[in-house]
Order: structure tokens, then sequence, then C-alpha cells
């Protein structure tokens, strides 16, 4: 059965629907609309997920990423996996948020979050019941004191709790609020901080919540529920970068294997897509080689180091065995010591492997996870340090690389030899992807967060800046 | 104000810890838990061995040097690390109501026993002082 096509009244049942039990109709619905969920959204760099809050899961997981191309004149815009599909004639992509996690461009990233919870969550805006072709009314039949509101926003029946990260500025965080209420009408609205999310997800208050992300590696202190400003910390040196040093490292691959024997489709020139699309899909299969076969070298002490009985910590890493991959043009490979190097720069920035044709330039030692994480506790109160050691929190679908934690664990305990180090991990490959997700996934469905909301009667009244100082 | 679930703390609470911080040490501790329909914390006074709870409990300890015995009231949370999400999340997102409306200013959070080990809650009493 095509959806799109009204169902006859035969499927009905054969039973015309009267418009007096349409008005019972109505009414029952809008009983139920106290039991609506609310929803939760936690936009990311890379993927945008969305989903209805007491669930264990986002139902929605999109791309952030969206296509632009022009047909007959007109520019159109394709969002969601869509935009990995079909190389249309001149298709570029884009993202409308910054490499810094911040939102760059606010009409698309609106429209982008819209389609988040639009395409699989609310559903297209609701029509009007007496003409969209679904009830058949006899026109002198039509009650004339009913009215329908014409235009309804896609969030006029939702509260809307949002994620951020912890160095979101005001002027961002007032945007959000202002489209959530005015654009999506929603009714109540939370923007909550990534990181005290996880760190609640752990069961803990407290804690030093470290989050590798796409585009991001962030430090976020929190105590007692609150992130402590002052020692948020972030650097580049996310899951994009750890890809840009495999595009580095596999240009200079030594040792060759079969050559690709793969047919490539080709593009006459004004048919081809731009050269926007062609990363992104590169990035997409880069991202399954990272997830199979990359690892990060589990320590003590850096790869290039020598181990206790003399041997050098690359030597004990080649003997390891090696993992082999298949790219999609046939080519395959085992890869040994390789896979640990693409990694190495997040903790020792003179392991990068130089490439000057990478959108990202070579890192500086600063970037790398411990000067960040040494950064972020030089600047939280002295009292407050062994505590927030005791207490870290891994979380982001990137700190799943292969011996990441392990490695994390002996930097740590090399950087603070006094005080218990103790990492706090979830097993479970959803709860690291999805950790500040399932957090406000949760706090919502929760009867007495009543009270926190931001009703839409205290926007009115206060307006956007409401925000900083319910939500902080 | 920071997130928090909006759980909230009853007068029962409230009431059996005033009578806990007057007793001068009849009451040795008070555990409260979050009741399981998820809107408010209760005194769980009898729990023996729960699973996750927040408990308060009344340290005696002896500064040495004449200077005699003192007590100290310690929040302690306990949230172990196999506890499901989303109770991790509200007992997490609560913790600060409860110790609040206590006002009790000494805390540990802990989810594995060595953190709630007699030298780790005798060194939070006395600031370090005692050992």
């Amino acid at each position: 059965m095509n959806p799109s096509n009204p169902p006859q009244t035969a499927e009905y049942g054969g039973v015309t629907i009267h418009p007096s039990s349409l008005e019972h109709l109505l009414t029952y619905v809008a009983s139920r609309l106290d039991e609506v969920s609310a929803i939760v959204l936690d936009p990311g760099y890379s993927t945008t997920r969305a989903g209805f809050a007491g669930e264990d899961a986002p139902k929605s997981l999109i791309p952030t990423y969206y296509g632009k191309y022009n047909a007959d004149g007109q520019e159109k815009l394709i969002f969601g996996d869509d935009v990995f599909v079909t190389p249309r004639p001149g298709l570029s992509v884009h993202n409308p948020i910054g490499r810094d996690g911040i939102v760059e461009d606010w009409d698309m990233a609106e429209k982008v979050w819209e389609y988040s919870f639009t395409s699989r969550l609310t559903g297209a805006k609701a029509s009007d019941p007496f003409h969209n072709g679904l009830n058949e009314i006899p026109s002198e039949e039509l009650p004339t004191e009913m009215e329908v509101e014409a235009d309804e926003k896609p969030l006029a029946d939702s509260p809307l709790l949002m994620t951020e990260p912890g160095w979101n500025p005001a002027k961002a965080r007032e945007k959000t609020i202002e489209i959530a209420m005015e654009k999506w009408g929603t009714p109540a609205f939370y923007l909550a901080r990534n990181g005290v999310l996880s760190a609640f997800a752990s069961g803990k208050a407290s804690a030093l919540v470290i989050d590798i992300g796409a585009s991001n590696i962030s430090i976020t202190p929190v105590h007692d529920g609150m992130i402590l400003k002052r020692g948020v910390q972030h650097s580049p040196l996310g899951g994009d970068y750890i890809s840009s040093q495999i595009q580095a490292f596999s240009k200079t691959a030594v040792e060759a294997g079969q050559p690709p024997q793969a047919k490539y489709k080709t593009f006459p020139a004004d048919k081809a897509p731009d050269a926007s699309y062609r990363s992104l899909l590169e990035e997409r299969t880069i991202s399954e080689f990272k997830e199979c076969v990359v690892q990060v070298w589990a320590g003590p002490n850096k790869l290039s180091a020598t181990g206790p009985n003399g041997v050098s910590n690359e030597e004990v890493a080649r003997t390891t065995p090696g993992r082999p991959f298949e790219f999609p043009d046939g080519y395959n490979q085992v890869f040994g010591v390789d896979r640990f190097r693409v990694t190495e720069s997040l903790f020792d920035a003179k392991a990068a492997i130089p490439d000057p044709d990478s959108p990202f330039p070579a890192p500086t030692p600063s970037q790398t996870l411990p000067e960040l994480i040494k950064a972020s506790l030089a600047a939280v109160d002295v009292d407050l340090r062994p505590h927030l050691l005791a207490n870290v929190v891994v979380t982001g679908a990137s700190s799943l690389l292969y011996g990441f934690t392990d490695r994390l664990n002996h930097e740590l305990m090399a950087l603070y030899p006094g005080p218990r180090v103790r990492i706090s991990a979830p097993g479970n490959t959803a709860e690291r992807r999805f950790g500040s997700w399932i957090g406000g996934s949760i706090l919502a469905s929760l009867g007495t967060f009543h009270q926190m909301w931001i009703s839409k009667k205290e926007y009115d009244e206060h307006g956007p800046n409401i925000v900083e100082k319910r939500c902080k | 104000m920071s997130l928090a679930s909006g759980v909230t703390v009853t007068d029962e609470c409230i009431n059996k810890f005033n009578e806990f911080r007057l007793s001068h040490g009849k009451i040795k501790y008070i555990i409260f838990k979050i009741s399981d329909d998820k809107k408010t914390v209760v005194v769980d006074d009898f729990g023996a061995e729960s699973d996750y709870e927040v408990f308060l409990y009344d340290v005696e300890y002896d500064l040495g040097g004449g200077e005699g015995k003192r007590s100290k009231i310690i929040f302690i949370s306990w949230v172990p690390t196999n506890v499901p999400t989303l109770w991790s999340m509200i007992y997490a997102s609560t913790r600060e109501n409860l110790r609040n409306a206590l006002n009790v200013a000494n805390s540990i959070h802990a989810d594995d026993k060595s953190e709630i080990e007699w030298k780790a809650v005798l060194k939070e009493a006395s600031g370090g002082k005692a050992n």
C-alpha cells in the first residue's frame, strides 16, 4: 500500500466517520498530549542524535553533514543518510557546526536538527484534518465552530532537552533557546552540558569527564553537578584528526599489497559532484578502517620509548599480530605497527605523521591529551584534584579505539603518581557513543524534572537570557 | 541552580536527620534512598545491604594531644559501577539536593569498597589531621 495515498473508505472497514465521533477522537487526542514524551536532542559535529526521553538509545541518528546542489536553477538540500547515496552533479557537502563544536551556520543548523526529529520522531507537520483527504465529510456537515491551527510548529506538543559542549558561548545558548521556542514552538526547554550528563550517567556528581568526539577531544571537570568552567579544555585531535593521520600514512605506505583492480566510475566535468562529497565518502571508509584495524599503544610510556628490557616499544608493537583490511577498491593489506602510529600523536605531538595536504595543522604539544588534562586540573582548586582523578569518566565514540583507556590510565599515573587514579568507561558501546544522550533521556523522562524545564511563559517573560540563569 | 533531577527530599528525612544530629552518637547512621516511583528521597533506616544508597555516618575520632574526642557527620554516597545507568543517573543528579537540604559539609562519593575504608572516612572527617 502506498502510504501517500489516502486510504479508501473500505479500508476503514466501510465505516464513515461521523463528525461527532471525530470530535470524540480529537478530545481523546488532546487528553493524551499530557503523556507525550519529551524529545532529547544531542547535536554533535559528525552525527546528530535525537529520540524520545525514557528510551535506551536515540531513535534518530543522522549525519550532521548536509548536501547542497542545483536542479532546474533551484537550490536543493539533502539531509540524513541520503547525503551519502547519490553523487548528483555539483553536489557539495557542508556542516553547519564549526570544527570547534560551536554552531557556525544557524539557519542550516536549525534545518538539520529539525530534520533529525521530524524525519523519525514527530512526523511531518499536522495538516488540517478536514482538508487532508483522510476524512470524507459532506461539506454541509462541516462543523464551523472548530478551529484548526493553520501553522502548527513541529514541536508544539513536546518538551525539548538539548545538550551542548561546556565551552558553548552565551550567545549560542541564547540562539538555541530562541530557535526551540520561536521556530519549533516547544512548550518547555532545557539545555544541559554534556559533561555533566556523562558524569551523572556514571553515577557521579563530581568527575573529570574526558570526551573523545569526532571533531574535538575535551576535558570537563564537574563538581557537585556543575561544570568548572575554568578547567574546561578542548582541542581538535578527535576522530576526524585520526582519520587525517590514516590518510597521511596511507600515502607513504611502504609495502604495497595487490594493486586495486576496481573499475572506477567517472563523471564528465559538468556532472561531477563537488570534492567535499568525495571527502565525506572517504571519511566513511576510513571510519570503518579505524574501527577494525587502528589501535592505541596501550603503554606504559610512549610508542617511541624503550621498554624495561631494552626493547623499544615499537619493536614490541611490531611483534603483535597484524590486522587485515580490504578497501572497497579491492586493495588489501595486513597492517602491523602502522596501526599504532596513526593514534600516537593524541598523546605525543612529535609522533604525528606529517602531511602538508591535511586540513589539520600539525598538532602542538599543548593539544595532546596529557597536556589538556594537566591544563584542566591546574585550573581547578587543589583540594578537588585527587577527587577528580579518582573519578575519571571516559566517553565519546572515538574513545572506543582499542587500547585507549589502558593508555590513558598509564599516562594519568605517570602525570600524577601520588593520588589514586580510577577510570570508569562504560563497556557498552552504545553507552560510550550516546553517553550524554542517554543521560538526557533519563533526566527528561523523570516526572520530577518538570521543575527544571524553562516554560514558554517564562521565556516570553524573560527573553532568551533566561537560559543563562537556569541552565548553569 | 545546577542540573538536577528534581527528586524532592521528604520532611521525614529532615526530621530523622535532626534526631540523628541531636542524639550525640546514640544513632550511628541513617540510610536514605530514592523511592521506587523515583519521586522522593526517603529514609531507609532498616535497609541492611542495599545496592545503591546514600548514607550519613557519624564518625568519632580522636585527634590526640589532649584535644579529646571529636565527632563529625559524613555524607557518603554509594553508587557502585554495576548499578544500571537509570539509577546511577537519578542518584547522581539528586545527591546535591539531599546534601544541601541536610547541610552536611563533609562528603565522600564511593563506587568501590576501598573508598569507604575506615582510613578514607577518617581522613575526610578530620580534614587529614587524624590517622
